[in-house]
């Protein structure tokens, strides 16, 4: 998922063929992949509205927040279930800005029915960033190392990064292009601070 | 429209053909990225692939030629 992640920065900055490769390199070495779940990226239709596009962001914040409160839980490692209870935090954080945000670019003093006044509701499950589904996501992470989980959402905040900086270009009012910028740059912070504790995991004191 | 429409998968290859398209280029016709960390990448990485973390690929695409087919992992 990291190397779809990093397929799609290099799509965006002008690659012209640009592949990931399936399964990584437990897969290049004949292992059985034990994978966490697979994801697509991002991929924003043409006629898809700045109003739309933050409703989308709104509940992928959703799903990312949902999947960082329960899989701390599942963290075996009580500095990384920290972390995890930081990031769902922040995440709530980003849902409130972009509702702000929306509020702002519609005018309107409040919409209690947001996101669903913008992006139908609809019976799918929740998602979040790369298109994982939440449920599946933390299904996944039961039993699984801290290592594992820590990587997975690795992968998950260099998407959201990618995300938000996508969603950023394509905005053309410049106050929802800066708020997706500075969540861009929040992703990054995310980013940060998940590798420091991975690599902390993987190399014992 | 549902949050699924605004999802699609990029172009991945399984390992095999992953090989197969290294095999049949020369070195210096592809870009061939490790963007894990250094760490996964020193205890083991693809012939000829290059270091950069994910967490820096944004800063380093200048590093790499993009018009040669490029390969991440």
């Amino acid at each position: 998922m990291r190397s779809r992640a990093a397929a799609s920065i290099l799509a965006r900055g002008g690659f012209k063929e640009v592949y990931s490769m399936e399964g990584g390199i437990r897969a290049w070495k004949g292992l059985a992949a034990g994978g966490a779940p697979e994801a697509g990226m991002a991929y924003f239709p043409p006629d898809s509205s700045p109003s739309k596009l933050t409703a989308l962001a709104w509940l992928l914040e959703k799903g990312a927040q949902k999947f960082y409160g329960e899989a701390a839980s599942e963290l075996r490692d009580s500095g990384a279930a920290r972390l995890f209870a930081d990031l769902a935090a922040a995440e709530e954080k980003h849902k409130d800005t972009l509702y702000r945000t929306h509020l702002e670019m519609t005018g309107a003093a409040d919409d209690p029915q947001f996101p669903e006044s913008v992006l139908p509701a609809s019976a799918a499950p929740e998602y979040m960033e790369g298109g994982v589904e939440v449920a599946k996501a933390l299904k996944w992470t039961r039993g699984k190392s801290p290592e594992e989980i820590l990587e997975f959402a690795l992968a998950l905040e260099v998407n959201a990064y990618d995300l938000h900086l996508k969603m950023a270009q394509r905005m053309t009012d410049s106050r929802a292009r800066e708020m997706f910028a500075r969540i861009a740059d929040e992703e990054k912070g995310h980013l940060n601070r998940l590798q420091e504790h991975f690599i902390r995991l993987m190399t014992p004191a | 429209m549902g949050v699924l429409d605004y999802f699609r998968p990029v172009s991945t290859l399984p390992a095999e053909k992953i090989r197969a398209l290294l095999n049949e280029k020369k070195t210096g016709e592809y870009n061939l990225v490790d963007v894990r960390q250094p760490e996964e990448y020193q205890a083991g990485h693809l012939p000829g692939a290059r270091l950069i973390p994910v967490g820096e690929l944004e800063s380093r695409l200048k590093d790499l030629d993009p018009n040669k087919p490029t390969i991440a992992y």
